[in-house]
C-alpha cells in the first residue's frame, strides 16, 4: 500500500515538478490522412470484422451515416516516422547493433522532461475516452499535456511520482475525437 | 447465454476456444440494441477468446508500425531481454477494449471510456479471454450509463489487463444517444 507523503519523508513533488502540471506540447499534425488501407490493415490485425469499417452502403444506413474508424487507431498515427526524417531503424542499428528496434527516435510534440532525479519508469495504467469516430480523409492533430503529477510513498518509505500524460486527438475541423491518458510511476 | 468466466477458467484451452463469442460481420450488421433496462449488475458480457500466434503478432506490429523486436524476434526476446518468448503487444490488448465495448453497445449506444493496467507477459500459445462484468448502472441526462469491470485473462486465470469501463445505452423509451457523444455535466 502507498500513502500520501508524510512530513518526515523527503518530498519529490518539488515546486519545479508541480510547475509541469498543465504544460503542453505543440499541436502536431500527424503524417498522412485516415485512409481505407490503414483502416483495413488495422481492423484485420485487431480482428474486428465490423462492416461499419468497410461496407459503405451499409455504413450509410447506420447511426453514424458513414464508414467509421476505431478512435484508438489514430493514436498509432502519432508514432509514424515522417519521410523527411532520417531512417530511424537504420540509425538505431548503426548506433547499437543490438538495438531493440526502436532506438532514440525524436517524436514531434514531445513534452519536456520532468525535472526530477527519479529515473526508473513503470507503466501505471492507461485510459481512453471516446467522443467521436474519425472519418476517412480526416487529418489528425494531437497534443500532449501533463495532466497530473501526484506524490505517493512506497512501502520502503521513499516518495515517488505518478505522472499522467494526456494526449488529445482532433481532426481538421477541430472536432474532439478521443483522449488517451498514460500514467507512469517514476521512482 | 455467455459461459460464466469462472466456468471457462476450469476448462482446457480447446474447450475455452469453443466458447468464443466474437461476433461475425453479419452478427455485427444485424445486432439488435441492448437497452439500459435490459442490464442488471452482475451481467457478464460475451467472451472474446483469442489464441495469438507469432503471425498475429507480426501482423499487429506491421499494422501499427511498432518495430520493437520483443514482439517478433524470438532470439532477441529470449536472449537479450530474457523474456519467455516473443510477447503479445500491450497496444493490441488495449485496442481490443474499445472494440469489445463498441460491439456490446451497437447499434446506437456509445463505448464512452475505459481504464486499465498492463500486467503479466502474454505469449503465443496462450488462450486469452476478454471479459466484462457489469458492476453498476445509473441514468443521467436521459441516457443509461453502465459501469463494468473488464480484463483479459489467460487460460490459467492470470489477469493481464485489469480495468473498468463506462458505456452508454439508450433507455427503452428514451431518445438517441447524442453523436458526437457529449458527456453529461456533473
Amino acid at each position: 500500500m502507498t500513502q500520501e507523503a508524510q512530513q518526515d519523508t523527503q518530498s519529490v513533488l518539488t515546486p519545479e515538478v508541480q510547475a509541469m502540471i498543465g504544460v503542453q506540447g505543440e499541436l502536431v499534425e500527424s503524417w498522412g490522412t485516415v485512409d481505407v488501407e490503414y483502416l483495413r490493415r488495422f481492423t484485420q490485425a485487431v480482428m474486428d470484422p465490423d462492416p461499419r469499417y468497410w461496407d459503405e452502403e451499409f455504413a450509410k444506413t447506420t447511426h453514424y451515416g458513414e464508414i467509421i474508424v476505431p478512435p484508438i487507431m489514430i493514436s498509432y498515427m502519432t508514432g509514424r516516422i515522417r519521410p523527411d526524417q532520417e531512417d530511424a531503424i537504420t540509425k538505431a542499428f548503426e548506433e547499437n547493433p543490438m538495438s531493440d528496434g526502436i532506438g532514440n527516435v525524436e517524436r514531434p510534440g514531445a513534452l519536456p522532461e520532468i525535472p526530477t532525479h527519479l529515473v526508473r519508469t513503470l507503466n501505471a495504467g492507461n485510459e481512453i475516452e471516446i467522443f467521436q469516430y474519425p472519418s476517412i480523409g480526416d487529418v489528425i492533430f494531437f497534443q500532449n499535456r501533463y495532466r497530473d503529477i501526484r506524490e505517493r510513498v512506497g512501502r520502503d518509505g521513499k516518495a515517488f511520482l505518478i505522472i499522467t500524460r494526456e494526449i488529445t486527438y482532433s481532426n481538421q475541423k477541430k472536432d474532439l475525437l478521443c483522449i488517451t491518458r498514460q500514467s507512469s510511476i517514476r521512482r | 447465454m455467455t459461459a460464466p468466466l469462472e466456468e471457462l477458467l476450469k476448462m482446457e484451452p480447446k474447450e475455452i476456444q469453443a466458447h468464443n463469442e466474437r461476433p461475425t460481420a453479419d452478427q455485427l450488421r444485424n445486432k439488435t440494441q441492448t437497452y439500459y433496462e435490459d442490464v442488471e449488475v452482475g451481467l457478464e458480457l460475451p467472451k472474446y477468446i483469442y489464441s495469438p500466434t507469432p503471425t498475429h503478432l507480426f501482423r499487429w506490429s506491421a499494422a501499427i508500425e511498432n518495430f520493437h523486436r520483443i514482439h517478433y524476434d524470438l532470439d532477441f526476446g529470449m536472449n537479450h531481454d530474457k523474456n519467455p518468448s516473443i510477447l503479445v503487444h500491450g497496444s493490441w490488448k488495449q485496442s481490443v477494449v474499445p472494440q469489445f465495448l463498441k460491439d456490446w453497445t451497437l447499434p446506437k449506444g456509445w463505448p464512452w471510456k475505459a481504464a486499465f493496467e498492463h500486467r503479466a507477459m502474454l505469449v503465443p500459445g496462450d488462450t486469452l479471454i476478454m471479459w466484462g462484468t457489469v458492476t453498476g448502472k445509473y441514468e443521467k441526462g436521459g441516457m443509461g450509463f453502465i459501469e463494468m469491470d473488464l480484463g483479459m485473462k489467460t487460460q490459467d486465470g492470470v489477469e493481464s489487463m485489469p480495468g473498468s469501463a463506462t458505456v452508454v445505452l439508450p433507455l427503452r423509451d428514451g431518445t438517441d444517444i447524442p453523436y458526437p457523444f457529449v458527456p453529461p455535466k456533473d
